[in-house]
């Protein structure tokens, strides 16, 4: 007894001095930053908006409106023609959507846009009582996951057993029509609430915020930048329907769970976006302009001997030569082959550590999200 | 009696004496909360299984759009208004059992067997929130929460549903039954010597003369009751601390929250063994280190009470939209404090170890839940930061954890 308690005090003294010299050693790899740094965070700023967040939704709301048009068209006649054309049109802005999403800010925050574009697994039942009842406010919470392109993805691909027979329903039901005029409709007027507003004077004022605090535009878009790829890329594309937060994988919870073959091609589309505003690099063409990977290396942020932003990008390389091997539907993929979907969370979640951790620190901003609870 | 007190006397210095140690040569706790008498077991908590199931049927149902006046009240007293006999449960065995929630809300004999007073408006208490949440939020169940305005708002991926002034009844019901049923069930009756000692139950003991028919005696067996109110939903009753924290919506749940936080891990441990090393000393007769044990189980259920309370107010502080006007933001703020609000409303229930009274009195407690609602005529849409922090600090004063430590 005497023996086993001499040994734990022997332990915790041999830890406290373990401790004392782990934070020596970690006070003198990673000097201490000052609240501000020379760096010039507005020029990055008009980077962002005028060359990354306008241009992307510049386009989104184009293939939106592309969208808009292939639904009048399809409910003025009915073809299997004009039916495919709508069906490409909601593909096209789909893809769209995933460069602009990870931008929650101004009045895409204040409308939560993700929340009512893009939440999946979509509510089928719920959007079948909604079309039989005709009685329903998508601007309710409680909608969210009953409109969108995750619910348009079951009107046009789920709603009966094959194509003909959706075609079908189209045909012969008017309230279908109508939930179809009243998603689309909806996806246009809030993706062009948001354009409208960086075009209306919130560009400048995301811009002249440029100072370092919590609510400044760059700790508040890096923050959301972060949420995004943890929560948004990593864990609703990949890691949910891989089942890494489950006991078993759920293969429902893919992306575009009706349409299937294309859930690859979203993820990678917003993979390839999240790497791109790492870099700054301008959504049309190939320009490139100041962005949190020069400002790294404008401090010269170094973790455990490399360059900082080398190594996010030598990550995310690697996350996307992993990512290439996934097949094209990710539905197939976690029940048929989970372990390349789990290899590619693996990925993911390696750069989430670089970017939460070493980057956050470097950058000397707060995560200001919490992980909710759960109840 | 001599020798009990020579034992007691002994295990108590040895107890004092061995800081890593919980045995005590007289009593050895099993491994397991398990116990037998002539190879049966000698434990039992059904009734407290039940109502924990009981308490989860009402709250599920108070966000169940279907749901009358009616049923939810009758989950609540498991009998019908006039005192028939009633149905509303969809487990079957609830609807059989004698057990009712309300019977047993502020019903501790320490604290309420003279104060009936406070114990009906308790109780009341519970049946005005069921009855606002059918009045006030059903009906506006597809309206969008506005300050004055009950209906929906967003929480993270979550819908919420709440009162005009931001509250969810839901929340204050689940997080209140916390206090007024569970906490006090256990710390103020089961672990009472006005329980545990009542009639000759220690000479009885003593003797080991059970209850007729059964395999305990009285005092095994309220003991018992008292550990069924923290894990008498476990995976493993006998063994419960692996799934701490998924076993119930209640006490569990939050104990297993609170061991979580690194701050205060190793709490679920302390608890079970004082649970288990209580009950092996009411078998060996060790009614010392018995009360040494209550007196740990009261620090410890309380503490679970305190955390959370200051945990949900800093979360709700922290959740606060950038742009109070975005009247949409608010869902995340709302929710914990909503379970604040319950938290707070459950501190009365608690019990210093060392004294016959809560940490906070009821009077305490209701100036606190005014100040969380009266920052404005709109209630936790109004609520300033600076109100939060002073909640916070004023419970964690009487305790030994910080607003810090226990905040996240």
């Amino acid at each position: 007894m005497s023996k086993y308690y001499l040994s734990i005090k022997a332990f915790r003294f041999i830890w406290s001095w373990a401790m004392i010299i782990f934070m020596v050693a970690c006070s003198t790899e990673n000097e201490p930053m000052t609240d501000t740094d020379n760096f010039d965070r507005q020029v990055m700023l008009v980077n962002w908006a005028d060359n990354i967040i306008i241009p992307g939704y510049e386009n989104y709301v184009g293939k939106v409106t592309d969208m808009v048009n292939a639904k009048n068209v399809f409910l003025e006649d009915r073809s299997t023609e004009n039916f495919d054309g709508l069906k490409n049109a909601w593909l096209e802005a789909y893809i769209a959507w995933q460069s602009v999403s990870m931008f929650e800010i101004g009045k895409a925050e204040e409308l939560s846009i993700r929340d009512y574009t893009n939440v999946y697994p979509t509510d089928n039942a719920g959007i079948e009582d909604n079309v039989n009842s005709e009685s329903y406010d998508l601007n309710l919470p409680s909608l969210r996951d009953q409109q969108g392109f995750p619910a348009l993805d079951y009107l046009l691909y789920g709603s009966a057993e094959n194509s003909s027979m959706i075609l079908a329903r189209f045909e012969a039901e008017e309230n279908l029509r109508n939930y179809l005029n009243d998603l689309i409709t909806r996806l246009s007027d809030l993706s062009t609430a948001v354009l409208q507003d960086w075009e209306g004077g919130y560009r400048d004022e995301f811009i002249n915020n440029d100072g370092s605090t919590a609510s400044s535009s760059v700790n508040k878009l890096v923050n959301d930048y972060l949420f995004y790829y943890e929560k948004a890329l990593r864990a609703g594309k990949i890691g949910i329907p891989a089942g890494v937060f489950s006991n078993t994988p759920l293969s429902n919870r893919v992306e575009a769970f009706y349409k299937q073959d294309v859930s690859k091609t979203l993820f990678m589309t917003s993979l390839n976006a999240s790497i791109d505003f790492f870099n700054g690099r301008y959504f049309n063409g190939n320009g490139q302009g100041e962005s949190l990977k020069s400002y790294l290396d404008f401090l010269n942020s170094v973790t455990d001997g490399s360059n900082l932003s080398d190594l996010i990008n030598d990550q995310f390389t690697s996350t996307k030569v992993q990512a290439e091997s996934l097949g094209e539907d990710f539905y197939a993929e976690v029940e048929n082959n989970n372990d390349n979907m789990l290899q590619t969370y693996d990925e993911l979640q390696t750069n989430t550590i670089l970017l939460k951790v070493d980057m956050f620190q470097a950058l000397n901003i707060q995560v200001d999200y919490v992980d909710a609870d759960g109840d | 009696m001599k020798k009990i007190l020579v034992l007691a006397l002994i295990s108590g210095m040895l107890y004092s004496c061995s800081e890593d140690e919980n045995l005590s040569p007289s009593v050895n706790a099993p491994e397991t909360y398990t116990f037998e008498r002539n190879s049966s077991s000698t434990v039992a908590f059904n009734g407290q299984t039940n109502r924990i199931m009981m308490a989860k049927e009402l709250v599920g149902g108070m966000l169940d759009f279907a749901m009358t006046k009616e049923q939810l009240l009758e989950m609540y007293r498991n009998e019908t208004a006039s005192g028939g006999d009633a149905a509303p449960f969809e487990n079957s065995d609830l609807n059989s059992a004698t057990q009712s929630i309300k019977s047993k809300v502020a019903a501790s004999s320490d604290y309420f067997s003279t104060n009936t007073t406070e114990s009906s408006e308790v109780k009341a208490d519970f049946e005005s929130w069921i009855n606002a949440q059918i009045d006030e939020v059903f009906p506006n169940q597809n309206k969008v929460a506005a300050p004055g305005i009950a209906g929906q708002i967003a929480d993270g991926s979550s819908t919420r549903y709440v009162n005009k002034l931001g509250l969810e009844y839901n929340q204050a019901v689940a997080k209140s039954l916390i206090g007024a049923l569970m906490a006090d069930q256990m710390l103020n009756n089961y672990l009472s010597s006005s329980v545990l000692d009542a009639n000759n139950n220690q000479q009885e003991n003593d003797d080991k003369i059970t209850v007729d028919g059964k395999s305990y005696t009285y005092m095994e067996h309220y003991w018992d009751e008292a550990y069924g109110y923290l894990y008498g939903t476990a995976t493993d009753k006998e063994n419960p601390n692996p799934t701490v924290g998924s076993d119930d919506d209640f006490l569990n749940k939050y104990l297993g929250r609170v061991d979580g936080d690194e701050d205060f891990s190793g709490i679920a441990d302390d608890l079970f063994n004082a649970l288990k090393l209580g009950r092996a000393a009411i078998v060996e007769n060790g009614y010392s280190l018995r009360d040494e044990q209550v007196k740990i189980i009261r620090e410890k259920v309380s503490q679970v009470i305190a955390v959370r309370a200051v945990y949900y107010l800093q979360q709700g502080k922290a959740a606060l939209p950038d742009d109070r006007n975005n009247e949409a933001a608010y869902g995340s703020t709302f929710h914990a404090l909503s379970e604040g609000y319950g938290f707070i409303y459950s501190l009365r229930f608690t019990r210093m170890p060392d004294s016959d009274q809560p940490y906070f009195t009821k009077s305490e407690v209701d100036t606190m839940l005014s100040k969380l609602m009266g920052d404005g005529a709109n209630g936790l849409w109004d609520i300033e930061e600076s109100t939060l922090d002073s909640i916070s600090e004023e419970i964690a004063a009487k305790f030994d954890f910080t607003v810090a430590e226990a905040g996240s």
